[in-house]
């Protein structure tokens, strides 16, 4: 089960095999914004990779279409990818993503 | 008394262009718009009915939408693996919340309009803004998505859009049973297509309720027995209560085939004229027979023996005895109001036929073909392949597209002056008056 680092929270999350980062933090009551719930459409989940990206899975024509349609030029980067979406293969994975936290984070 | 005298006690005088006897049916039936919308209001609307087979959602969050007329029902699986429906529509201004299939992913249904949220069990979860709103628009009860009547059997889920609905098994009687008998609950998805026909549901349906039109709709199965191919095809019509009926093979010993090379020429037929039924792996396994049949065993029994030989070493479910119930040999088993099942050993090949864009005379036509596979087989969501042209061979075998055309020019010759309603077979069409007569009483409810 491949293992995700978050900065700048600093911590880490379990995501099943053929399962979306997002979906795995919502699943086990992580905070990660979203308005859409993982339909692609309102970008509030995006990351960036800021390590590891070899072990994440490329996006599918779906989500680069989502991306380039909705995402603001000015927030894209080269590594951005939708939380929604984002796959792995295996661990080492590390993305950036302001206002995602664990669980027990008094902040929630 | 039988059956079709008990349905006749009901006063259906109130129906238009109702059935008199169970010789006719009134052609009006299959067009008239207000029997249409007569069948809309006192038939779809408080009828248990199929929604989806269970493995459209096989896992939590999953959901998959329902078509009928102008009503969208959406069937979603829950976190404790039991099924909700609900209504499609938000409790602000109306804006379908989902389309088709899919999932909902961290379990919320989210309008795309103003961004209100449920959770997978109809709970509102968020009002955006909701200091905006009267504290009468916000009460909890009203938030709720309105939830539908679902219940399952036979791996499928069932609707029913009336809260006063009495139980499903109870409207499935006697049928369901008989379909337990050889296995339904193991059934799965191997391929799902649909087709839309320019004809009313019931016309399109009632190709399926009669193997009379085998000897000239499909003559390759007649094996070139042309007009001698016996017009019962060798089966005992039944009609039961609550519209239900169903046609299976009189006797399985040596009314089945001679031969081991006659039976696989058949099964070749239906593999290839549907891959449904009989399916290649049935073949392979079949085909064992030819160096394998016991001194004076009969065909059909040998063929049970080596296809349950096979389920028991390849841990393929299979209830005791099915071999022994007449309709796991090719039988078919109409469901009432809509639906069917055609079995023949661990395969079934499914129907489900319903009126489509509003229009008496469109529907939608959906075929499974369903198997049963190991225990061990993981569950696979099941999706839709596509929706086909009636005449497009790469998708539809031969036994459909004969079957698809004729149905379309039943349609057109209704209108044709001069015809004013069909005449049935008492022996081989009972299934189709019994039908209509159990559509009448319940177009005659209050
Ligand atoms: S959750 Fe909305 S785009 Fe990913
Ligand atoms: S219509 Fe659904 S939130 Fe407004
Ligand atoms: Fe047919």
């Amino acid at each position: 089960m491949p293992l995700v680092a978050v900065e700048p929270g600093g911590f880490t999350i379990q995501v099943n095999k053929g399962e979306a980062l997002a979906e795995a933090a919502w699943r086990q009551g992580y905070t990660w914004p979203t308005t859409c719930w993982g339909r692609a459409e309102c970008m509030a989940c995006a990351v960036v990779v800021i390590d590891g990206v070899d072990a994440t899975i490329p996006p599918e024509p779906e989500e680069t279409d989502a991306m380039n349609q909705r995402l603001s030029r000015y927030l894209r980067q080269p590594q951005s990818r939708l939380a929604c979406r984002l796959k792995f293969s295996r661990d080492g994975a590390v993305v950036e993503k302001k206002g995602a936290h664990p669980p027990q984070d008094p902040t929630d | 008394m039988t059956i079709i005298d008990k349905i006749r006690t009901v006063d259906t005088s109130g129906v238009p262009f109702a059935m008199k006897d169970r010789l006719h049916v009134p052609r009006e039936r299959y067009f008239d718009r207000g029997f249409f919308e007569l069948e809309k209001e006192r038939l779809w609307s408080r009828t248990w009915q199929m929604a989806c087979r269970l493995e459209e959602i096989p896992e939590p969050n999953d959901f998959t939408e329902y078509e009928i007329l102008d009503q969208s029902i959406l069937v979603v699986r829950q976190q404790d693996g039991s099924i909700k429906a609900f209504f499609n529509a938000c409790r602000h201004r109306a804006t379908q919340l989902e389309r088709g299939a899919g999932r909902l992913a961290g379990g919320k249904f989210v309008c795309p309009f103003h961004g209100w949220q449920w959770n997978a069990d109809g709970t509102n979860r968020l009002v955006y803004g909701k200091t905006g709103f009267a504290p009468e628009c916000l009460r909890p009860d009203d938030l709720k998505l309105r939830e539908c009547r679902a219940e399952t059997w036979g791996g499928i889920v069932w609707i029913n859009m009336d809260p006063n609905a009495g139980p499903l098994r109870d409207a499935l009687h006697p049928i369901a049973g008989k379909l337990d008998e050889v296995g339904i609950e193991h059934m799965r998805v191997k391929w799902w297509k649909e087709v839309i026909l320019n004809a009313n549901w019931k016309m399109a349906q009632e190709a399926f309720l009669e193997g009379y039109h085998v000897m000239q709709t499909h003559p390759q199965l007649t094996m070139g027995m042309g007009e001698s191919y016996p017009a019962d095809t060798g089966a005992d019509y039944l009609v039961y209560e609550n519209g239900h009926a169903c046609f299976q093979r009189k006797d399985m010993g040596a009314g089945g085939f001679a031969t081991v090379d006659q039976m696989l020429g058949f099964y070749n037929l239906l593999a290839q004229g549907m891959d449904a039924q009989i399916l290649d792996r049935d073949i392979h396994v079949l085909e064992t027979l030819r160096n394998n049949l016991k001194p004076g065993e009969d065909v059909m029994a040998a063929s049970a023996r080596v296809i349950r030989e096979y389920n028991e070493a390849t841990g393929i479910p299979m209830p005791a005895g099915a071999e022994l119930k007449p309709l796991y040999w090719g039988g078919d088993a109409f469901v009432f109001p809509n639906v069917f099942f055609l079995p023949y050993y661990s395969n079934v090949l499914a129907y489900r036929i319903r009126p489509y864009n509003n229009d008496p005379e469109m529907c939608r036509f959906d075929v499974w073909s369903l198997t049963t596979y190991p225990e061990s087989h993981p569950p696979v969501r099941a999706k839709l392949l596509g929706r086909f042209d009636k005449e497009d061979a790469d998708r539809w075998g031969l036994i459909p597209r004969q079957d698809f055309s004729n149905i379309e020019r039943q349609q057109r010759g209704l209108h044709t002056k001069g015809y004013e309603g069909h005449r049935l077979s008492t022996e081989w069409e009972g299934g189709i008056a019994n039908m209509h007569f159990e559509l009448d009483r319940l177009l005659s409810r209050e």
